[in-house]
């Protein structure tokens, strides 16, 4: 039962961390919240239905395609939402970016209408079992996924030259300047990187759990809820960000499995509606005590 | 120019009159030309998101802070009226009030873990708070009627007049929208509504001239919650349903896009991003299901073409047309900003031991000091020795990790930053933190903040021009005039030069009256003329009695003007004394000059 | 008059986006007589988490227009009502203002019709929709016509499949937080009770719930002989599939959400054996001649499959249109008309029971696992 529990957690972190990764990049890079990043999931999931319709390829083909199509949606989308505005506060990017989500979703909505839509899987679409525990073909072909495209990330970041000018604009733009680093090049790489695995995720929970023009919210709001966790700005923590909503949210409703007597103390506790709340209020909580996340350092600001 | 700044500072008053009253009319003239019952209530909406946003602008246009949860004070205050008219048949009289209160209290609850948090933090807090609100409402079915929500709210009765539909809701909205954009006027006028905007451009500034900004941002969070509630209880009587689409993020994100497009602190601004806002779904509707994408990109195309929102814009072409006059000066209004040191008796300042580290770094290692009443003491020391952190700590920018500060006699350790400032030691920056599109004067006279009884309550209560902030002007010109920087009084802070700037902030800091002044590196910028006439203007207020601590590197500025120094080095005191001592101490030649090398080994 | 009776309309097609105003031109040189006049605004959510069902609605009415007698001269505007109440309100007074509205096609959403309903009242305009909120008929107001099993009639059918078919007694229940799947529990729940049976286990999904281990893990270890599902059509997808990956062995019956197309696309064939759904009306082929026809059409016009809601506000429509070619001028003979008559359409045979609800019946359909169309199994009048 937990062994099952931790399996269906891991697959849903999987995806999540991806979102968060991308989200945590974008923040890295302009000091600003992306509120759209959701609505990328959600593209990245049509652009998967679309190329699927159209090529009859399985999933694990389509990804290559669907990254490069999002990431060219991050260089067009940055250019809307970030550079007329990267002189301002970063506020006015967040509302700038509010602004496109709702384009996206109202867009995804005209073309392809409010109904549920399946995305291709990523192989196939069978259960296997495996010591005692059912696993999805899709589910385990996410954790894969992920874990290929965040070392993936991680390399591109930390081994390679264009990853130090990524990194170096993220630390410290005007240092990055006068260094001879083309800033906004950088910036705009970024937000490509950021839509290209928030596009991933789209691919693959598009298969999962279906996709509709609305469900970007809810999926930014994951993501913004994990950055913060983790500790806002760092990688790894959005990771672990990520990891620690999927487990608690397939956990803490199972908990009266795991535990019968809860069932009899406060049944009320773990419905998935307290379940949320409960995420929530942990959420304001660990802002008040930790600001700096779970993972963070504490970092005094110069004055 | 920044057109927010300067509209709160009241310089343009004049110059967006006429627009102003133009503006009145019409809006008075357009309900009698209304035919139907479509377009009252078109009219009547727009006064209710008007009246939100307006609240929204405390907050969010005000306090600088980017808050999600207006929407959800807004439907707690429809649910409230919803509730208590549905279920318990009260009337508006009551209904009203308590649609009013308890947002308020929810605010007033929330407030303690949230709003000291930065803003991203700051943004996903209140909208973590409105999630949870939603998933109150839609749960507590025997309360709220869950996902129905509740019907048959019946119109607004006020003290058994009953205001229910077409004109009687209407004239009941735009009458509290008045209301509430004179509240809003009266609030963010004078000396008050200068302190909001050096808290929001600048809030170490803020807390160095004794300015609560937590204080300011918690009442402004209150009156947004309060005007939300408002809104919402009138948008249940108008709507007669309440349900959990009114606490949606949709409302949070129609009023921030009215905000935003409007103007975040013009109230004109939240009448006119309304009008356009709520009309404008229905001049797209032959767009059919396309109209949102086109909501979406004017929303967008606001915010990059027009920061200020529209009434910035208009307030930018009004100003290129017709450029105003510069208001006339305010005469200089004398008071004694230095003032002897209460006890002439012992020390005052006494620094003990003071530590301070920074992960691994050792910024002060257990330093002691003392400043005498009318004592120009010099901190010298090369890059990184310690000093800023010093006056940090000092000004309770940084809590030291041991050790205490006594400001006369009393601990000043561990006590806030603006309370340092208010018990009389006032400061400068390095890095300066001036607001620049503010006026000279006005940057100056608001350190007045504290010595005017200024509040929330008595500027809302004085008359049409807030004494205090005449008063205060006032006296900045006088401080002005002491530091002979009177001439530029007029120019936008940002204008000036380098060192002119650093003479405003010391102008700033004596505005507050202390006994005590930091100054760090004042001399920078200045050509050697000024510095003699800097020096020669410190000397008189050290005779007057101000105690002034100087960091310095300009040797030739600082050695005959000060009476004793001391030199930090990598947290270290290593040497004090009179000037001529500290000048043939070969610790601090070595400091200087030495051998870095050897004394990190 | 019967639907196979209606004219094939041959006018310029008024193809679907962007179209704002359908008029039906006078185009029967025949009929010299009078023409009957319609203004039916229609307005339902287009856009916003609702608007696959409110474009249902707008098909179905246009459709209903389209297949007009040309004795009826109507002119039908669409409006979006976004999903808030106050969207409903703005764009019924918007269409008053407009014109003399004849009557309304009204919105699905239950809060919307609850916000419209006063209006209606006071503007004496009867308001048609396809809403299964019970309430939106227990407000003694004689201008709502509910053209669509309310939760009485839906969740009667949904619980006696149940317990008289299946013979089950242990039953799991999950719904949703939504109007729709609250109003339907509390139906379900009542009508148990009735027959004695309390649910072994009951929960509540918000629709972003996604991962659904949890409460599936609840359902079976509340040891259950039957799942009853009240949820939307994509959650009802969602749990269906992943409660097939747990191997949960279970006989499910769905509520509506599961029987619109869009839902059933969602899955292969195979994971919907044994499945079975509540609904209206089961827009099949085979169904009737005037299904047939109506689905060849619907397909034709708006290249999209039909759901209950089209079939639904379709019938609705034609019944108010057929009103009118019979004589009704006002909106007052209209609201005489439709509760006092009756009407034969594709789903079924509307007559108000005095309260405005037009449709007493509703079907069982299930999957066979071989194909995506469902079989009638049970239809209860």
């Amino acid at each position: 039962m937990l062994l099952q529990i931790l399996a269906n957690a891991l697959a849903l972190g999987a995806a999540y961390a991806l979102l968060a990764l991308g989200f945590v990049l974008i923040l890295n890079a302009t000091g600003a919240v992306n509120f759209a990043h959701g609505d990328m999931v959600m593209a990245g999931g049509y652009v998967a239905i679309a190329m699927g319709s159209v090529l009859q390829l399985p999933g694990a083909l389509l990804l290559p395609l669907v990254v490069a199509v999002m990431a060219l949606l991050g260089f067009v989308f940055s250019w809307f939402a970030y550079f007329p505005l990267k002189n301002r506060p970063p506020v006015s990017v967040f509302i700038s970016t509010i602004a496109l989500g709702i384009i996206f979703q109202n867009s995804a909505n005209a073309i392809y209408g409010a109904a549920p839509r399946k995305g291709p899987p990523l192989l196939s679409e069978g259960n296997f079992g495996m010591g005692g525990i059912t696993i999805g073909a899709q589910a385990l072909g996410i954790v894969v996924v992920a874990i290929v495209l965040i070392v993936a990330q991680h390399l591109l970041l930390n081994r390679s030259g264009i990853g130090r000018k990524l990194r170096a604009t993220a630390q410290d733009r005007e240092m990055a300047e006068a260094v001879g680093i083309r800033v906004n090049r950088m910036i705009a790489l970024t937000f490509a990187l950021g839509s290209a695995l928030a596009g991933a995720a789209g691919l693959m929970l598009s298969n999962t759990f279906f996709i509709t023009p609305t469900d970007g919210t809810n999926y930014v709001i994951k993501a913004y809820i994990a950055v913060t966790i983790g500790g806002w700005g760092s990688l790894s923590g959005a990771v672990c960000g990520a990891l620690i909503i999927a487990l608690f949210e397939v956990l803490f409703p199972s908990l009266p499995l795991l535990i019968p007597p809860l069932k009899i103390i406060a049944p009320w506790l773990f419905t998935q509606t307290a379940s949320t709340i409960l995420l929530y209020v942990g959420l304001l909580a660990i802002m008040f005590f930790r600001p700096q996340g779970l993972f963070g350092e504490t970092v005094q600001r110069r004055v | 120019m920044n057109a927010v700044v300067r509209s709160v500072m009241g310089w343009s008053r004049s110059g967006i009159r006429p627009l102003f009253i133009l503006g009145i009319i019409l809006l008075a003239l357009w309900p009698t030309l209304m035919t139907s019952a479509y377009q009252m209530r078109i009219f009547t909406i727009v006064g209710i998101y008007a009246l939100l946003s307006l609240g929204y602008q405390f907050i969010f246009g005000h306090a600088g802070a980017l808050s999600l949860t207006q929407g959800t004070f807004f439907g707690v205050g429809a649910y409230v009226t919803g509730i208590l008219s549905v279920r318990y048949g009260l009337g508006g009289e009551f209904t009203v009030l308590l649609s009013i209160a308890l947002p308020l209290a929810l605010a007033a609850l929330i407030a303690a873990p949230v709003l000291r948090l930065e803003s991203h933090y700051f943004a996903l807090a209140t909208l973590g708070v409105g999630q949870v609100m939603l998933l109150v409402a839609i749960s507590w079915q025997d309360l709220t009627g869950g996902a129905n929500g509740l019907s048959g709210i019946p119109g607004l009765t006020l003290f058994g007049l009953e205001f229910g539909k077409g004109y009687g809701i209407m004239a009941v909205v735009w009458v509290c929208v008045a209301m509430g954009a004179f509240v809003s006027w009266r609030i963010t006028r004078g000396l008050y509504g200068a302190a909001l905007v050096i808290s929001r451009e600048n809030r170490i500034a803020a807390l160095s001239i004794g300015i609560d900004t937590a204080q300011l941002r918690y009442a402004m969070f209150l009156l947004s919650a309060m005007f939300a509630g408002l809104a919402g209880a009138l948008y249940a009587h108008t709507i007669r349903v309440v349900s959990p689409e009114a606490l949606e993020f949709a409302i949070m994100v129609a009023c921030l896009t009215i905000t935003v497009v409007g103007g975040r602190t013009h109230i004109a601004g939240a009448i006119l991003g309304a009008i356009l806002i709520v009309n404008l779904p229905e001049w797209f509707r032959a767009m059919e299901k396309y109209y949102l994408i086109a909501y979406g990109i004017a929303l967008l195309a606001m915010i990059v073409a027009a920061p200020y929102g529209l009434i910035g814009l208009l307030e930018q072409w009004r100003a290129k047309l017709l450029p105003e006059k510069p208001p006339a000066m305010p005469p200089a209004e004398p008071f004694i900003f230095v003032r002897a040191a209460r006890s002439a008796a012992g020390p005052l300042l006494e620094i003990r031991d003071v530590h301070k580290h920074f992960g691994g770094l050792k910024a002060l290692n257990g330093i002691s000091l003392m400043v005498a009443p009318g004592q120009i003491f010099g901190l010298i020391g090369p890059n990184g020795s310690g000093k800023t952190t010093m006056l940090n700590v000092i000004t309770g920018i940084y809590r030291a990790d041991s050790g205490s500060v006594y400001l006369d006699g009393t601990d000043i350790h561990n006590k806030r930053s603006f309370v340092i400032a208010q018990s009389g030691i006032a400061r400068t920056f390095q890095n300066i933190n001036l607001v620049e599109e503010m006026s000279v004067l006005d940057n100056v006279a608001v350190a007045r903040y504290g010595f005017d009884n200024a509040g929330l309550v008595q500027t809302f209560a004085a008359g049409r021009i807030d004494p205090a902030w005449k008063r205060a002007r006032s006296n900045a010109m006088y401080v002005l005039e002491g530091l002979g920087v009177a001439t530029v009084a007029q120019s936008a802070a940002g204008s000036l030069a380098y060192g002119l700037k650093r003479k405003v902030e010391i102008a700033r800091a004596l505005a507050l009256e202390p006994r005590l002044l930091l100054l760090d590196e004042p001399a920078a910028g200045l050509n050697e003329g000024e510095q003699l006439d800097l020096a020669d203007r410190l000397r008189a207020f050290a005779r007057g009695g101000l105690a002034i601590l100087v960091i310095e590197h300009n040797m030739p500025f600082l050695m005959p003007l000060a009476e004793r120094m001391a030199c930090l080095d990598y947290g270290d005191l290593i040497a004090e004394g009179t000037p001529a001592e500290i000048r043939a101490n070969p610790l601090v030649i070595e400091a200087y000059l030495g051998t870095p090398e050897e004394k990190r080994a | 008059m019967k639907v196979s009776d209606m004219r094939r309309n041959n006018r310029r097609r008024d193809n679907c986006i962007g179209l704002l105003v359908a008029t039906a031109l006078v185009a029967c040189p025949l009929a010299a007589s009078a023409q009957a006049e319609l203004n039916l605004p229609i307005l339902v959510p287009i856009t916003g988490f609702l608007s696959l069902e409110g474009t249902s609605q707008r098909n179905g009415a246009l459709l209903a227009i389209k297949n007009a007698p040309s004795s009826v001269k109507i002119t039908a505007e669409v409006t979006d009502t976004g999903s808030s109440p106050e969207g409903a309100v703005t764009a019924l007074e918007r269409s008053l203002s407009r014109g003399k509205v004849s009557a309304v096609a009204a919105s699905m959403l239950g809060t919307q019709m609850l916000a419209m309903l006063p209006v209606a009242l006071e503007n004496k305009v009867p308001l048609a929709t396809v809403s299964g909120t019970a309430d939106i008929t227990e407000k003694n107001n004689p201008y709502v016509f509910r053209f669509f099993p309310g939760d009485a009639v839906a969740k009667g059918a949904h619980v006696r499949y149940v317990l008289e078919e299946l013979k089950k007694k242990r039953v799991a229940l999950v719904y949703q937080t939504t109007a729709y799947g609250q109003s339907g529990r509390k139906h379900i729940v009542e009508l148990l009770k009735k027959s004695g049976i309390e649910p072994v286990m009951e929960e509540a999904l918000d629709v972003a719930v996604k991962d659904m281990s949890a409460v599936i893990g609840k359902v079976q270890a509340a040891r259950p002989d039957v799942i009853m599902l009240h949820l939307h059509g994509g959650p009802s997808a969602l749990f269906i599939k992943q409660a097939g990956a747990a191997k949960v062995n279970l006989p499910i019956v769905a509520g509506s959400g599961m029987s619109q197309p869009t839902t059933v696309a969602l899955m292969e064939p195979a994971e919907l054996k044994g499945l079975c759904a509540e609904t209206n009306a089961a827009p099949v082929a085979g169904g009737s001649p005037q299904m047939d026809k109506f689905l060849a059409q619907y397909r034709a016009e708006f290249k999209s499959e039909p759901d209950g809601f089209a079939v639904g506000q379709y019938d609705a429509t034609s019944m108010i249109i057929d009103v009118v070619a019979k004589g009704a001028k006002t909106p007052e003979d209209i609201r005489k008309a439709l509760s006092g008559g009756s009407f034969k359409g594709l789903a079924m045979t509307y007559k108000s029971d005095g309260k405005g609800n037009m449709a007493h019946s509703a079907v069982i359909i299930c999957y066979d696992g071989k194909t995506r169309m469902p079989k009638i199994v049970k239809r209860y009048d």
